[in-house]
């Protein structure tokens, strides 16, 4: 075969598969998406991020949520406003493509008080409202499987069935999506309630937290800063605020939100009904 | 008495480093002291790490290691052991504007059958039963790998100060490259970080570093070793970098600038140690003009580089990321006190031997879901000069280009590579020096499924007739056919003939052209938790023409390569894995001379593999076994078969 001959035929499958593929494209349909304004990626407003380059600026500021139904599968993309890199190589420990973050999606089911968990996963630590109380919570996170099953069991043992792994996890540009079967997490429904936690991915955490890093009062080579050096703040970057529009007042709403008081006032997070 | 426990300051999360929190040790020591706690000791951060591997292959050879340092031989490599290292990080807090850090490790060497080593050599060096004959490198001994100290110094548009030990994280693969995992604290400097508006749109950063004196440098020394040199002063050799970063919702654009100064004294100068005028006199006794002690010493630059890149990133619309990288590499080598690698070494060397400079530019652009959901096209196109080098760049772990390449690992824009002190089961890398092209790249993702298909084409700014090999361009002596990175050889002996080493950019006559074609796809069925496919398939048609003074030697490769595997958790914290590796390699004209002619090749390679992976309550086991069937046929020089079976384990806790 000639070089010419060689060169047309790649060309020629190349664009075969790319025009291929989107015709072999699932039945898809966004549910909703609701935005986050830019640069509130401070926690209770007053965090920082830690002082090692690959921690750049917005990777930890969700711009959007989006659920979208995918049949028999439900794509929940999260975006933020950095290119999302992978500076520790996932691959090397078996991970999804990216480094940096690891984003929690508690969902309430039902709205009803008193029904489900008001706490947050261990290494969050905030609570939401006795009414917003969540049934699940999705995982977005760039560990593999693996290693997030053996963390949850051991770490948050007593909410293990509430919290779902998807069954795979991506990031592209500014976007991680996880999907996750609908035989675990049922047929969303309108009336759902919502909130992204946004932290970063701690491959050897501390003994109690949940593959989180720390927020403490002044910010380390990887340590977010302008927190409390116990945990009585919020480990938290980013969340959504009601009602989601993006809107500048949705700043001060997350800082409200996520304000505290040592020893008398724990963060509570909203929920966002789309 | 209450001891508060406050602030942690453990390592990046992903990678097994060693700083847990650790209270119970320091509340233990304080109860056993009995006494008063002091307040700084309250932000203290003890951590440690055990790593022990396994490596066992059906040879001979005796050692943890896959592969050592191929230019000093190195005992602790061989492909049967077992060996264990042991690491401890202590971080404090010393008051709330400054922190410090230590990290030091057991050397790694050590095999379980090695008892009593003490680290001592005797009897002539000869192995023996006395415990005292293998040396340090098998005695375990604890090391200092580093130590730092960062303030913020309250100062305005200053951030922080950084001295010791850092990763080089701070600035990029084309110019001071992140340090390589296992030598992440080796590097050390001086860093200042600051910013210019409160928003911190602005921010900046500068560094000095020590240059390291074993690779930064032609004959990879800033002068040990180099027998041109009677006194080699590496103690001067810094790099120096800065940064300015401009970042901005939806873009971000980074100029950084480096620069290289390993520094001798000269050998005129009197007052220099082994000066060739020590009393101004020649060898006949005559006075030399101008020469006269002052009880100073003057110094030349033996080698300097400066390399410097702007690169930008921008949004432009919701689904379109636009990535534009520009550089400039120049450097300087003084004949007078750097030998000749490329003629004393057989082409080894990890610059080439003259004044040069180049460029490089990147231009990448993502589309997202633009025409259908789930859909991505990238496109890049890159130009990287044939006398671009970056001396202090990455040498690993980093890849500078989209394409999935000739080796699988990455691409870097260095002769400096690094791919010893590694296992079979690592990633390897490639010099992208001279490569010009692009490459497409389609994906596609829905639910559980992710396809990708990629096309890449290559010419060679290093395309040229009679280049200099003997004494300019290093050609890393084996340049030509596929590389097996699988059963690779540094020695590349004819019976082993694994082909191309991935440093080597230069040919006497080149005239190269590569077609790379890559399909993957990987597809999660609900069954049980998961079972995860994924297939890889990749061909590449490499020609060249070689000189253009005959068509004999002209050289044509295709390399097929089919990879299958199939993953699953079989229960919290194990997954196993099964799957297998075809690979077909037909080459005209693989490897010879123009004047002893050249022989084909034919490569036949299957692979099949297994593992586990478990994870458990702090414990970390994974466990790889493979076994590899090889022929390769040549009508000239011979045929050669491998069946190899080889297996790796890793058992980490941390703590």
């Amino acid at each position: 075969m000639s070089h010419t001959q060689l060169t047309h035929r790649i060309g020629v499958l190349t664009v075969c598969v790319a025009v291929l593929l989107p015709a072999i494209a699932f039945a898809a349909e966004s549910l909703f998406k609701l935005k986050d304004p830019h640069g509130d990626d401070k926690g209770p407003g007053s965090y920082t991020y830690p002082t090692h380059a690959v921690y750049t600026r917005g990777s930890f500021d969700i711009t959007s949520f989006e659920v979208v139904d995918k049949g028999s599968d439900v794509e929940f993309k999260v975006a933020v406003a950095a290119k999302i890199e992978d500076p520790w190589n996932s691959k090397d420990w078996d991970g999804n493509g990216f480094s940096l973050q690891f984003i929690q999606i508690y969902i309430d089911t039902d709205h009803k008080a008193g029904s489900g968990h008001t706490g947050t996963l261990p290494g969050i630590h905030a609570k939401f409202a006795s009414e917003s109380a969540w049934e699940k919570v999705v995982l977005l996170s760039p560990q593999g499987k693996t290693k997030l099953q053996s963390e949850v069991s051991a770490k948050a043992g007593g909410l293990k069935k509430s919290v779902i792994i998807p069954r795979s996890t991506r990031a592209a540009t500014h976007t991680i999506t996880g999907v996750v079967s609908k035989k675990v997490l049922g047929e969303p429904k309108k009336g759902w309630g919502y909130q992204v936690v946004m932290q970063s991915n701690e491959g050897y955490p501390a003994p109690g937290d949940l593959l989180t890093r720390k927020v403490n009062s002044e910010r380390g080579e990887h340590r977010f800063g302008g927190g409390n050096d116990g945990d009585c703040d919020p480990h938290i970057l980013d969340i959504l605020a009601p009602p989601g529009s993006g809107g500048g007042d949705e700043k001060s709403a997350q800082y409200k939100a996520l304000s505290y008081s040592c020893g008398a006032r724990m963060a509570e997070l909203p929920m966002v009904y789309p | 008495m209450v001891v508060l426990w406050k602030r942690g300051q453990p390592a990046p999360g992903t990678r097994p480093l060693w700083d847990r929190r650790r209270q119970t040790l320091l509340v233990a020591l304080l109860l056993c002291s009995g006494g008063s706690a002091r307040a700084e000791t309250s932000n203290f951060d003890f951590s440690g790490r055990i790593y022990t591997k396994y490596l066992y292959g059906n040879d001979d050879s005796q050692g943890a290691l896959w592969y050592g340092n191929p230019f000093w031989p190195d005992d602790i490599a061989g492909r049967n052991g077992v060996a264990t290292e042991f690491e401890m990080t202590i971080k404090a807090r010393v008051s709330d504007a400054v922190q410090a850090g230590v990290r030091m490790a057991s050397r790694y060497g050590e095999l379980w059958q090695d008892w009593w080593e003490s680290g001592n050599y005797k009897y002539g060096q000869q192995v023996n039963t006395s415990g005292d004959s293998l040396g340090l490198n098998h005695a375990s001994y604890m090391k200092l790998r580093g130590a730092w100290v960062r303030w913020n110094p309250e100062l305005p548009l200053v951030d922080l100060v950084h001295v010791g030990a850092s990763d080089m994280g701070t600035w990029n693969a084309w110019t001071i490259g992140r340090i390589r995992y296992i030598d992440r604290d080796n590097g050390k400097g001086f860093f200042i970080d600051g910013h210019f508006d409160e928003e911190r749109s602005w921010t900046w950063n500068l560094g000095a570093v020590a240059l390291p004196k074993l690779w930064v440098g032609p004959g990879w020394s800033s002068g040990v070793g180099d027998p041109v040199l009677k006194n080699p002063f590496w103690s001067r050799d810094w790099a120096y970098a800065g940064k300015l970063t401009w970042a901005a919702p939806g873009a971000r654009v980074v100029a950084i600038g480096t620069m290289t100064q390993d520094l001798e004294a000269d050998p005129a100068d009197p007052d220099a140690l082994g000066s060739l005028y020590p009393n101004c006199k020649d060898a006949g006794g005559a006075r030399v003009p101008g020469c006269y002690s002052d009880h100073a010493v003057d110094f030349y630059s033996r080698f300097w580089s400066t390399n410097a890149t702007l690169e930008g990133n921008f949004d432009p619309l919701e689904h379109i990321n636009l990535n534009l990288l520009v550089g400039f590499a120049k450097q300087r080598i003084d004949p007078r006190f750097a030998s000749n690698g490329v003629a004393i070494n057989q082409g080894v060397s990890p610059v080439v031997f003259d004044d040069v400079s180049d460029g490089a530019a990147k231009l990448r652009l993502d589309i997202e879901d633009a025409v259908a959901d789930g859909l991505k096209l990238k496109l890049e196109y890159f130009n990287i000069g044939q006398h671009w080098n970056a001396i202090f760049g990455q040498r690993r772990e980093g890849d500078v280009l989209l394409t999935d390449g000739l080796v699988e690992g990455g691409q870097l824009p260095t002769l400096n590579l690094a791919n010893e002190f590694i296992d079979f089961d690592e990633d390897w890398y490639e010099s992208c020096i001279g490569w010009h092209g692009g490459t497409a790249v389609t994906e596609y993702a829905q639910g559980p499924l992710d396809v990708s298909a990629e096309y890449t084409f290559l010419s060679y700014n290093t395309n040229a007739q009679r280049r200099d090999v003997d004494k300019i361009y290093p050609d890393f002596l084996h340049s030509d056919g596929f590389t097996d990175t699988d059963l690779y050889s540094y020695a590349n002996p004819k019976n082993i003939d694994r082909g191309r080493d991935p440093r080597s950019v230069y040919r006497r006559n080149q005239n190269r052209r590569t077609h790379i074609g890559v399909v993957k796809g990987r597809y999660t069925i609900d069954v049980g938790r998961g079972l995860d496919l994924s297939l890889k398939g990749k061909f590449i048609r490499d020609e060249d023409f070689r000189s253009d003074t005959t068509y004999d030697d002209d050289y044509r490769g295709d390399m097929a390569t089919l990879r299958a595997k199939a993953s699953m958790p079989v229960s919290d914290g194990v997954r196993v894995a099964v799957g297998g590796q075809v690979d077909r390699w037909g080459e005209k004209n693989r490897a010879g001379t123009l004047e002893t002619g050249y022989g084909n090749g034919t490569t036949k390679k299957e692979k099949i593999f297994a593992q586990l992976s478990y994870d458990f309550k702090g414990v970390r086991l994974k466990y790889h076994l493979e076994y590899i069937h090889k022929d390769l046929l040549r009508p000239r020089d011979g045929d050669e078969t491998w069946k190899v079976w080889r297996s790796k384990a890793t058992l980490e806790v941390a703590w």
